[in-house]
């Protein structure tokens, strides 16, 4: 350059000289909003000079142009290695070209001192004009501060022409961020979890703060998005500390514009205590952890900014109808909260003191799938911050927790139970995985986060997004006792938290106090603990032992136990490898997991038979039953259980057991006893009686004849002939629901027809079969299959069909009728199509291939 | 130098990874792969529906690697991949002409 007065020679060292020393404080422990701002000074009075120095060697006023910082730049936040935004404003074009070649020399100036100049020249008239097609463009001007140059231009610019075309504009801007803000969301994976973030661009980065601070003032502020309050400004601001001193860290380590925190740096930064106030060490996974808190933050104050809605210019009328329209919402019978516009709304905030109403909301959220919006978390928030609001009904009970877990969507109701704080509330061993890092790169999300990820991938499968859960689905319909499923999901990894070798371990640990809290059965724990337990089990089967080898299987069988079982595993297996990262699931893994389930589910319906109890041998469990019939000698015990297939033990607890004990006692003096229960939707009926021909069918067929639907049945009989069924059944026509005293009558005619004291035909003549003619929703065709590999006596009989009542007994008396004995039956439903499992004989032996023959031609006649 | 390429049960690869290790052998690729030769499919019936697996699903491991390792790595994968049923899997050699590292450009079997 001519003629200056100060040489590049002077100006270049003393540029350097500053970078250093602000290099130094800033490793030296300066935060870095005072690092980001001296870099801004050192820039100014660079840019400065030099700017006065190339008008004097040219020999111009500046009238006509000015300098304005635009952007990061504009805001005062200029990182190590981040461009400086400029804009040259011209008062027309014809100052455009006469000050071009200025331009030139002081943007190679600037180079030469080292500063990354990334400059745009406008005249005024041009900033009028919105650029469709350059919206960052407008949003870095809206950072805009004078540099140098034409003050009055400026001015012009700034308090005249911008505010205009900015107000004229507004929901265009607004549009465009929201889309800008999206895509970049979207590149990201909509996710704070990566293993290595970029910490300007990712979700939880500084760009979060920086949309949701633009979206606040391109829709005018108060007026329009509802802004942060205090606290939440805090911690944001908090927020943006940290990270600030991230970037300024990665950019010196770097020596670039590079925003990646690889792993190494994770590292380095965790040993300088980067960012860390209270001086403790810590390794890079627990700094990583004060990382993924701050960057929730950001990105939940962002997500809450673009879930309001754009703001749009009204007219008066627009206004009036609006508000009216708003004011028809009604709480839902009676309840201060409804739904409007696809989100949960707070209708009455006060009502939120009484926790109850509180859960009341999430179970609904849980039970239809529709969100809480930011707003109603803010007022959930509000209470729950505030203790001079008295809290009613603070403890959460099982039951409560129960029905929100049990629910079709838990997943929606347990993000904002844990984003307000109340999951650890319920369950304090949840801190314990926190935003708790786990470093490999296997690992892509925190544990806290893979936990309830691995919830939202089961309640996904209602309708599963790909092919992966497409065979999982019916397991998720169909699961029993999903709420100790997900009880299971929150708990397995919390020992991830924990100083112990082993985490499942600690999380057994956290479920003991977890359970003995909330007071669960010792069943449900004793589920729980299972799930837990084996929880890596069917995925260490599948990577490490041949899965199309029968001892596999067996020994695999073994260790789960039951059916029930096996699909709850099974769901939990295919949630906990889901939610590792978006990979982990793959197509082939998936397969292989059906596969085991399949052959397993297939092993424990053909040794159904073969595993019989030895009552002998059951010492435990004949001590677990004396403990609840005291009364009755071990002798009796052992004579009660002798024979029953294994599956009974399975499927009733020592409790149950030792009531079926009991009413076999009384068969003496009545030959027929029963026990009914109702459950949430169904009834569940216990009939102990002697074994004689076509009982099942008799049984089924009063069911029939009562207008009960049979969902799921099981059928044994002991070495002593005494036959134990249990049916769970819906009330079609809801006769025992809203006539009680049917009840009595009905359980009289279950003896009665059973004890041959009355006719079953009248029963079966009356009943109303309108429903046959209703169309299915979906066909099943009819299949039969015969199998004699699985039992040494007893022919396996699966048979799959169209559901509808009267089904069970049709097949039961076509069995009877053709002189089959039934050992052992075991009926599910799945939808519209039912699954039974019947082992045969025929006096004493299995069946002949051509009773086989006669059999499934007499079944597929009856059945379609 | 030679590719290795080993097809082999996944059951199998937990050992055979570790006996590499042992042996020295870091580097490798793996892939999750279906396929058969003469092991046939598998088919169960669930609930009336028949779930064939025709291509059975297996791991293939890839390296390239020096001409003194080879006979090692194969003797390794053959005795702890092998189950001695239809199945195991299969080795196939070919002869690799170059390999270059990307990051320093080194060439030959520095490389590898």
């Amino acid at each position: 350059m001519q003629g200056s007065l100060t040489p590049l020679s002077v100006l270049g060292p003393q540029a350097d000289d500053e970078r250093q020393r602000i290099r130094r404080q800033f490793e030296s422990g300066v935060g870095a909003r005072e690092t980001v701002a001296a870099l801004c000074q050192l820039a100014d009075s660079n840019i400065r000079q030099v700017f006065g120095e190339v008008l004097r060697v040219h020999n111009t006023p500046s009238d006509g142009l000015c300098l304005l910082a635009l952007g990061g730049y504009g805001r005062r936040l200029l990182f190590p290695y981040s461009d400086l935004d400029i804009l040259f404003l011209f008062g027309n074009e014809r100052a455009e070209q006469s000050f071009r070649p200025l331009i030139a020399d002081f943007a190679r100036t600037l180079w030469d001192l080292g500063f990354r100049v990334s400059s745009a020249g406008r005249t005024l008239e041009e900033c009028k004009r919105i650029e469709e097609d350059n919206v960052e463009f407008h949003l870095a001007l809206l950072d805009r501060r004078f540099l140098s140059g034409d003050s009055e231009l400026f001015e012009k610019l700034d308090t005249r022409v911008l505010p205009g075309s900015e107000k004229q504009a507004r929901a265009f801007m607004l549009a465009q961020l929201h889309k800008l803000t999206k895509d970049r969301l979207t590149r990201y994976g909509n996710t704070i979890f990566h293993l290595e973030p970029n910490v300007k661009e990712a979700p939880g980065g500084l760009r979060d703060y920086q949309a949701a601070v633009w979206l606040r003032q391109v829709a005018g502020g108060e007026r329009g998005i509802q802004g942060s309050s205090a606290a939440e400004e805090d911690l944001a601001s908090g927020a943006v500390d940290f990270l600030s001193a991230i970037r300024c860290f990665l950019h010196y380590s770097n020596a670039r514009n590079d925003n990646t925190l690889t792993y190494e740096l994770q590292a380095a930064a965790a040993d300088r205590l980067l960012g860390v106030s209270d001086g403790l060490p810590r390794d890079a996974a627990e700094w990583m952890r004060l990382y993924f808190r701050h960057a929730r933050t950001l990105n939940r104050q962002l997500l809450r900014y673009l879930e309001q809605k754009t703001v749009t210019p009204r007219s008066l009328r627009q206004r009036i109808f609006s508000a009216a329209r708003a004011a028809k919402i009604e709480p839902r019978n009676g309840k201060p909260f409804a739904v409007r516009d696809g989100m949960f709304e707070v209708l009455d905030q006060h009502a939120l003191s009484d926790r109850a109403v509180t859960f009341q909301l999430f179970t609904e959220a849980a039970s239809t799938g529709v969100p809480l919006s930011r707003r109603a978390e803010r007022s959930l928030a509000y209470i729950m911050k505030h203790p001079e609001i008295p809290a009613h009904n603070a403890e959460v009970t099982w039951p409560v927790l129960r029905a929100i877990l049990a629910a079709d969507y838990p997943g929606v109701a347990l993000r904002p139970i844990q984003r307000l704080g109340l999951l650890t509330e319920i369950l304090p061993e949840f801190s314990r995985i926190d935003s708790l890092v786990v470093r490999d790169f296997y690992h892509r999300y925190t544990v806290d986060e893979h936990t309830l990820r691995t919830i939202e991938h089961l309640q996904e499968l209602a309708d599963p997004p790909d092919a992966r859960g497409t065979h999982f689905q019916t397991l998720w319909k169909s699961v029993d006792r999903r709420d100790l499923l997900i009880f299971s999901l929150l708990l397995h990894d919390i020992g991830k938290g924990m100083a112990v070798e082993n985490h499942v371990a600690g999380s057994l640990e956290a479920l003991d106090t977890a359970a003995h809290r909330l007071q669960l059965s010792e069943e449900e724990t004793s589920e729980v603990h299972f799930l837990i337990e084996h929880h890596l089990e069917m995925s260490a089967t599948v990577q490490r032992r041949d899965i199309f080898d029968p001892s596999t299987i067996s020994a695999f069988a073994n260790s789960v136990g039951n059916q029930e079982r096996l699909q709850r595993l099974c769901l939990l297996t295919y949630a906990d490898i889901h939610a590792v990262n978006p990979e982990a699931l793959t197509p082939w893994k998936a397969d292989m997991l059906w596969q085991l389930f399949v052959a397993t589910s297939n092993h424990f319906s053909r040794t159904l038979d073969r595993d019989r109890l030895h009552a002998h041998d059951e010492l435990s469990l004949l001590e677990q039953i004396r403990a609840h019939v005291p009364n009755i000698g071990t002798e009796e015990i052992e004579r009660f259980l002798e024979g029953f297939p294994r599956r009974y033990l399975a499927v009733h607890s020592a409790a149950e057991i030792a009531a079926h004990l009991s009413l076999s006692q009384k068969l003496r003096s009545e030959p027929v006893q029963t026990e009914l229960h109702t459950t949430a939707h169904t009834f569940s009926l216990t009939l102990l009686t002697a074994d004689r021909p076509a009982l099942f069918a008799t049984i089924a067929g009063i069911l029939a004849g009562w207008g009960m639907n049979i969902i799921k049945a099981d059928a044994f009989a002991n070495a002593a002939g005494v036959v134990l069924d249990t049916f769970h059944f819906v009330d079609l026509h809801r006769t025992l629901e809203l006539n009680p005293t049917e009840i009595g009558r009905f359980r009289q005619s279950l003896a009665d027809v059973v004890n041959g004291k009355a006719p079953l035909e009248p029963l079966l003549k009356d009943r109303d079969l309108a429903s046959r003619a209703r169309p299915p929703k979906v066909a099943i065709d009819t299949r039969t299959n015969f199998e004699d590999t699985s039992s040494e006596h007893s022919t396996l009989l699966e048979i799959v069909a169209q559901d509808r009542p009267g089904l069970l007994y049709d097949i039961g008396s076509t069995l009877a009728r053709l002189g089959c004995n039934i050992e052992v039956a075991l009926i599910d439903t799945e939808g519209q199509k039912v699954i039974d499992v019947f082992y045969l004989t025929e006096q004493g032996k299995k069946l002949s291939l051509h009773k086989q023959e006669i059999l499934r031609r007499a079944l597929q006649g009856k059945l379609e | 130098m030679m590719k290795l390429e080993a097809i082999i049960q996944p059951s199998r690869f937990e050992s055979v990874k570790d006996a590499l290790r042992e042996a020295g052998i870091e580097g490798m690729t793996v892939t999750e792969v279906r396929g058969h030769g003469r092991q046939k499919g598998h088919t169960e019936v669930y609930r009336g529906r028949e779930y064939t697996v025709d291509l059975l699903p297996k791991i293939k491991l890839e390296m390239v690697l020096p001409d003194k390792l080879v006979n090692t790595v194969v003797d390794t994968i053959l005795k702890t991949a092998k189950t001695g049923k239809i199945g195991d899997g299969k080795i196939f050699l070919s002869r690799v002409d170059e390999a270059i590292r990307i990051r320093n450009e080194e060439r030959g079997e520095n490389a590898l």
